[in-house]
């Protein structure tokens, strides 16, 4: 962290702050300057907030250098992290695919997916049991009901399953019946929910709130690693921008700048990222050439009737070509499917 | 100036580098019998006015060519040093950390 003095700061506003990081056992380093005092703190910054010392008399400004979030950074582990979610892998050479409906609708609806899944090649299904929608009257999921059908749609085909939890109270469920636990961009602020996952003893998909910022999804996943849960799973989903053509605005840059920042796993969600049918795939094909490891898609066999998202959701030939497509990019970049 | 010249300068400024190594340390030893003295007193680590008494006293003497800020800027360094070393040293392991 440096401290940038104000040009006219007094000796006693300087030996104030100074004093005040000693007494907080950090070492200060002066630097006079022309015209500035700057002062190096030296030390375990990371839990200090900036705005105490910015506050201080004769403060100019404190710039933080090592980021506040360590053991999701880079810094603290170089290679990358390889989360592993039944036969599909994320975060290695292989760009994992997840596909499945929006929600679970009935026993046979998530079965006939499954099966479809399975016939595609693509090794985790998704599906919702428990929908964090903008409308209380808009359908709300089969709650655990879903999840019994979700599972068993999934042994069934040799799949495994990955559904999202909204509150701290599904997360007793979702461990008896999914391999790996979505958290929504609704609430991957709620910190209590990420300190409780940090507990358990399965893989998270944590999705980028569509108002949050890189930094904030990482502070995120660092509540769940703090817990000892380090096998988290990022994903991309659309923010909200100016822009209202889309239903959200896929940031694709954000896959290279977490791939810099992180050495966890980053997936692409084009469904939920720009909403619109056939602009899904195009965004997945965007998402893998800008090295995504994975995708996560919305397919039904009948869209139009679908009880959640059926605009943003594929038929089951549109996700046939789109593997096809995803296959020869992913090749172009050093990855297979 | 031939390489054999510059050598030599160079080497002379070793001889010198060697002289401040262990000024320096005689400096650092010095500061440790003072800072445990210190925490007998029951005085703080920091003290900005004798930091700034030895600020007056490095620039009352200093002949040149250094202008007095780089020599306050030497000596900043060297008091920084000087007090991580008190803190890690003497003050820490007084308080048991």
């Amino acid at each position: 962290m440096i401290i940038i003095m104000e040009q006219n700061a007094t000796t006693e506003q300087v030996q104030h702050v100074m004093e005040r990081l000693l007494e907080h056992d950090f070492d200060v380093h002066r630097s006079t300057g022309a015209s500035q005092l700057v002062l190096g703190v030296v030390g375990d910054t990371q839990s200090v907030d900036p705005r105490d010392y910015e506050l201080l008399e004769g403060v100019h400004e404190v710039i933080r250098i090592s980021e506040p979030y360590k053991l999701a950074s880079r810094t603290f582990k170089p290679q990358d992290t390889i989360v592993k979610v039944g036969d599909a892998t994320f975060g290695g050479k292989k760009v994992g695919m997840i596909a499945g409906p929006c929600s679970i609708e009935s026993r046979e609806q998530i079965r006939k997916i499954a099966k479809f899944v399975k016939a595609s090649g693509t090794k985790v299904l998704r599906g919702g049991a428990y929908k964090p929608r903008s409308s209380p009257y808009s359908f709300q999921g089969m709650g655990e009901e879903g999840l019994k059908y979700l599972r068993e749609a999934g042994d069934e085909n040799g799949l495994a399953v990955v559904s999202e939890v909204m509150d701290r109270v599904d997360i007793i469920p979702a461990l008896k019946y999914v391999d790996l636990i979505q958290v929504g961009a609704r609430n991957m602020q709620n910190f209590a929910l990420l300190k409780e996952l940090g507990k358990v003893d399965k893989p998270i998909l944590l999705k980028r709130g569509m108002s949050v910022t890189l930094k904030e999804l990482l502070m995120a996943a660092e509540y769940i690693m703090a817990g000892g849960n380090h096998n988290v799973i990022l994903c991309e989903r659309g923010i909200r921008t100016f822009e209202n053509y889309t239903r959200n605005t896929l940031d694709i840059s954000a896959i290279p700048v977490l791939h810099k920042l992180t050495h966890l796993p980053v997936v692409s969600d084009p469904s939920h990222g720009i909403g619109i049918r056939d602009k899904v795939a195009p965004m997945a094909r965007a998402s893998v050439a800008a090295g995504a490891d994975g995708l996560i898609i919305e397919i039904h066999y009948d869209p139009d009737n679908a009880l959640s998202d059926g605009a943003q959701t594929l038929f089951f030939e549109q996700y046939e070509q789109l593997v096809k497509e995803i296959s020869m990019i992913a090749k172009a970049v050093g990855r297979t499917v | 100036m031939k390489d054999k010249d510059l050598r030599k300068i160079r080497q002379q400024i070793d001889e010198i580098d060697s002289k401040l190594v262990y000024l320096f340390n005689q400096r650092a030893e010095i500061v440790l019998e003072l800072a445990k003295e210190k925490v007998r007193m029951g005085k703080k680590l920091f003290d900005p006015a004798r930091e700034r008494d030895i600020f007056v006293h490095v620039t009352d003497m200093n002949p040149g060519p250094l202008a007095p800020e780089a020599i306050v800027r030497l000596f900043e360094r060297l008091i920084d040093e000087s007090r991580r070393l008190e803190r890690t040293e003497v003050y820490d392991k007084e308080e048991g950390k």
